[in-house]
């Protein structure tokens, strides 16, 4: 019997004791932030005491998690913790530039624009590189160690899919991408658009393709006429027609409640599942980084987490009973660590350059 | 105290000293050589450093080496030019018969159509591209599609993804600018040569072509260069219709230098990239004050009180309107159409059955939840403090530069004439350079202030340009008069000529008002989650996939912007041709 979902790159054994240590630590997490008392309710109160204070923190999260989504959010969080802290929801654009954009505030010595910050695992482990992460001891909320992540920097909280997608109005269901490399069938060409998130593609580099594949692959796609954008933009050419297949697209743009009902749906067939993790973090020097890392704690409970499933679409593949987690059943998954995030890091650039999002 | 009696102490304060009209010239100068200088020094700073504002480290000229050495970089040259040659094109296209029509025939629903032209500057360009892509796209834009249906084509009729298709776009969105730059040399030109010539049995067309269009070229020679260094800079097409298509141009490639959508910010590449911008822009402002000098040679304009006829079209005037439904439909009512559409819809989609009905206004009750207050707020700083600024400025540069005998009055115009040559990204990117690695002595970065500031920099060229005309209308003797009564140098200013002044500053103030609001690419480069305005949240929606709440905001923007100027048309009547700014 299976717990965990299928990995593809690490040993499988050690990384399935791995994840089912991580669902007992998550749900102890979650048991204790939920509010029993037990031994972290001191901890959780001293942070509480100092949330308080600061009163206010500016929360960076997906847009797919609309701004009716991040009110939902900030009342179940004021209401758990007897807060009225204001929650001022900023939706992401392009998780990438902004993240680029935070670096180079903080090589000024500017301080961020944001207090938390709610981006992919990649997006986080080139933050971790940098050192631009405002650690805090999660543990000490109840969170447990293996659900936090580059060295208390980030808490994991849901997971994305990533998987090539279509609009079943022009393609039908027969006709559909069945793997990767059907991506490169000329019949897309001219029809066919990528997004800037081309960690996506550093993740089977860094996974089971390795880095000689992957660029091979990146090289074939661009002979495909591929048009460019940002993941919402790719996202609306497909809806509109304009493409008909996306190279890749996250499960958050097609399961976000804003979109439901949308003809835009992922080639289920193709193998293998790219999971992104959600992670939630707080930069260095934020403003108000005690609510800032309460929040991040509170995004692990299951308030939270059925808040954040039905407005973004997500929930996490390590929680067993989840929609995620039934989801991977089965499926051969890639997973980022924390080892790989260099090398994500630096294919994610180059692979910009090749599909021609820079210059230089 | 009241404001004439602090404008007293102010003016018997620089009378005493004697040199204070000197002194108040050179400090006017000295502030705009700071406020233009140091961006731009900035963009060289920056062109010669690695690494992030602030770092500091050697001065290189490593990012020199790497983009001029890139083969790449020509194409965009390349790109860049036939874009910015094509959109000058096309704008003249449609400004020049339409600034003919309007000012100098009686073309039926005159005030309609000036109202129409304000509101179709409101709309944001990037929301017109929206449209033009489920027009004109190859896949799905409805034109394409009726002709595959009509015809049995089996390629699409039409393309947008190419420049031909960008320079459209961006050409018809430049026609107000352009025809209210040209409605001035219209307005006045003496109708003794068109008289001659239809006298001789000249047809409309051919007068139009072989009189009008000749007596003008200086002006329209003046506005093509204005509108060039425009296109040069210009980011919304690029980013929605040529990215995709990776036809790169010199403006994106200097916001994604910045602002990446992959890996992290390169200040040094844009800085190199934007050196040649810089170049450019220098050498067209030469152009264009040579060929505005050139054009007083050409004047055929009559004096004071002179009021040209007005030319019956005839049994031309429905097919010359027709012409002129045909831009309009273009610019306004295509759009908002299209606006109207994707607002009342689930998702973006094309018209059919089903989208009709899933019809709703949920989009509009959402408004305030996906917006909120501040982009409102910082747009209504932003259209009330750039126009001020701006025309501050402008007026006490002219005052220096017209009705003084300062020495170096001259070269303050140049001065102020300089922002002309500085491509808006640039300008921006070097400001946003200066608040991010000198944040402690110039502490703006993320505000509104700082857009504000690039705003006004930006505009003060067409400012001074316009107080310059409009002051030099007003006769010496009226300050002649005020001095001998024994008022002080600003008292004269500010009770005598700015009055006389205030009509057409009042119209420059709307203009720079306009172009603010519909400004995106300074913002944008400048943009933070705390100066967002409303130009900038259309580009954030579009990249969210927001586009159905922002097109309900464009069609809230529009209603109100038809609301507004419709009334400010009929209320400042009086004061002259509203939004002329000529």
């Amino acid at each position: 019997m299976s717990f965990a979902p299928r990995l593809s790159v690490r040993g499988m054994r050690g990384i399935m004791k791995d994840i089912k240590a991580l669902i007992f630590a998550l749900g102890l997490s979650i048991a204790s932030l939920g509010g029993s008392p037990g031994l972290f309710a001191a901890a959780v109160d001293d942070l509480v005491a100092a949330a308080k204070k600061e009163n206010a923190f500016e929360f960076y999260a997906p847009s797919t998690l609309t701004p009716q989504g991040a009110q939902a959010l900030g009342a179940a969080f004021n209401k758990k913790y007897g807060l009225s802290i204001k929650l001022q929801y900023n939706p992401s654009g392009n998780m990438t530039r902004d993240i680029g954009k935070l670096v180079g505030l903080a090589a000024s010595g500017t301080p961020p624009e944001w207090d938390l910050m709610v981006v992919t695992d990649a997006h986080h482990a080139t933050l971790w590189l940098k050192k631009l992460h405002q650690t805090f001891d999660y543990k000490s909320l109840g969170v447990d160690a293996k659900a936090i992540q580059f060295d208390n920097g980030a808490v994991s909280f849901a997971n994305q899919f990533v998987l090539p997608a279509y609009n079943k109005q022009l393609v039908a269901p027969k006709d559909a991408p069945k793997s990767w490399d059907d991506l490169l069938n000329p019949k897309w060409k001219g029809k066919i658009g990528v997004s800037s998130a081309t960690h996506h593609f550093g993740r089977l580099a860094a996974g089971p393709w390795g880095e000689e594949k992957t660029t091979q692959f990146v090289n074939a796609l661009t002979k495909q006429d591929l048009i460019l954008g940002r993941l919402g933009e790719i996202y609306n050419r497909l809806l509109l027609g304009e493409i008909v297949v996306a190279v890749s697209l996250s499960d958050s743009e097609i399961k976000s409640e804003t979109n439901k009902g949308a003809p835009v749906v992922h080639a289920e067939a193709v193998s293998p599942l790219l999971a992104p993790a959600y992670h939630a973090g707080v930069p260095k020097n934020a403003a108000h980084p005690k609510v800032a890392h309460l929040f991040a704690a509170f995004l692990t409970t299951p308030d939270a987490q059925k808040i954040w499933e039905k407005f973004a679409g997500q929930s996490s593949t390590l929680i067993p009973g989840t929609t995620a987690y039934k989801y991977v059943q089965g499926k051969k998954v890639v997973y980022l660590s924390q080892d790989q995030a260099e090398t994500v890091d630096r294919l994610s650039r180059e692979y910009g350059k090749i599909f021609g999002f820079t210059s230089l | 105290m009241s404001t004439a009696t602090q404008v007293g102490a102010l003016g018997r304060a620089v009378d005493l000293k004697g040199h204070g009209v000197g002194l108040f010239a050179g400090g006017l100068t000295a502030l705009l050589v700071l406020m233009i200088g140091v961006p731009l020094a900035m963009v060289a700073l920056m062109s010669l450093r690695t690494g992030f504002p602030g770092e500091g480290g050697p001065l290189t000229l490593a990012n020199f080496i790497a983009v001029y050495s890139n083969p790449g970089t020509y194409k965009v040259l390349l790109n860049t030019l036939l874009f910015a040659t094509g959109t000058v094109l096309v704008t003249l296209v449609f400004a020049v018969p339409m600034v003919w029509l309007l000012m100098r025939t009686d073309l039926p629903l005159k005030g309609t159509i000036y109202v129409l032209m304000t509101v179709g500057i409101l709309i944001p360009v990037f929301l017109r591209t929206i449209a033009w892509i489920l027009l004109l796209s190859p896949r799905i834009g409805l034109v394409n599609q009726w002709a595959r249906q009509i015809f049995g084509m089996t390629e699409p009729l039409l393309s947008l993804y190419n420049i031909p298709g960008m320079a459209f776009i961006q050409g018809v969105s430049f026609v107000p600018p352009a025809f209210f730059m040209l409605a001035a040399a219209y307005r006045t030109m003496d109708p003794a040569l068109e008289e001659a010539a239809y006298t001789a049995g000249v047809s409309k067309l051919q007068t139009f072509l072989r009189i009008n269009v000749p007596i003008t070229l200086p002006a329209i020679a003046g506005v093509m260069v204005y509108l060039f260094m425009t296109a040069l800079a210009v980011f919304e097409v690029p980013a929605i219709i040529g990215f995709p298509a990776r036809i790169l141009v010199l403006s994106s490639l200097i916001y994604t230098s910045t602002n990446p959508p992959t890996g992290l910010p390169n200040y040094g590449v844009a800085g190199a990239y934007g050196a040649v911008m810089l170049a450019a822009g220098l050498i067209l402002a030469y152009f264009y004050v040579r060929l505005v000098q050139h054009g007083k040679k050409y004047t055929v304009i009559t004096g004071r009180g002179y009021r040209p006829r007005e030319i019956a079209l005839g049994r031309w005037k429905w097919p010359a309107l027709a012409f002129v439904m045909l831009y309009l439909s273009m610019e306004v009512f295509i759009p908002f159409l299209v606006l109207l559409w994707a607002s009342l819809l689930p998702h973006l989609q094309l018209p059919s059955a089903t989208a009709f009905a899933e019809m709703s206004f949920k989009h509009y009750r959402s408004i305030a939840e996906y917006v909120g207050v501040l982009p409102l707020i910082n747009t209504a700083i932003l259209m009330f403090a750039v126009p001020t600024g701006t025309m501050i400025l402008s007026v006490l540069v002219s005052w220096v530069v017209v009705r003084t005998q300062v020495n170096f009055r001259g070269s303050l115009d140049t001065i102020a004439f300089l922002p002309h040559a500085v491509p808006g990204i640039l300008l921006a990117v070097g400001l946003g350079y200066l608040g991010l690695a000198y944040r402690n002595y110039f502490p703006v970065y993320g505000t509104i202030a700082i857009i504000v500031i690039a705003h006004t920099i930006n505009w003060i060229a067409y400012g001074t340009r316009t107080t310059n005309g409009v002051m030099i209308q007003v006769h010496r003797e009226l300050e002649e008069a005020g001095k001998v009564s024994g008022a002080s140098t600003p008292t004269v200013l500010w009770r005598i000529v700015l009055p006389l002044v205030a009509a057409g500053i009042f119209n420059s103030w709307i203009w720079i008002s306009m172009l603010s609001y519909r400004e995106v690419t300074m913002a944008l480069a400048l943009g933070t989650r705390k100066n967002l305005v409303v130009s900038t949240i259309v580009w954030q929606f579009w990249g969210n996939g927001w586009v159905p709440q922002v097109a309900a905001l464009g069609v809230v923007l529009v209603l109100f912007a038809v609301l507004v100027i419709g009334g400010l048309k009929i209320g400042f009547r009086r004061l002259g041709e509203f939004g002329s700014g000529s």
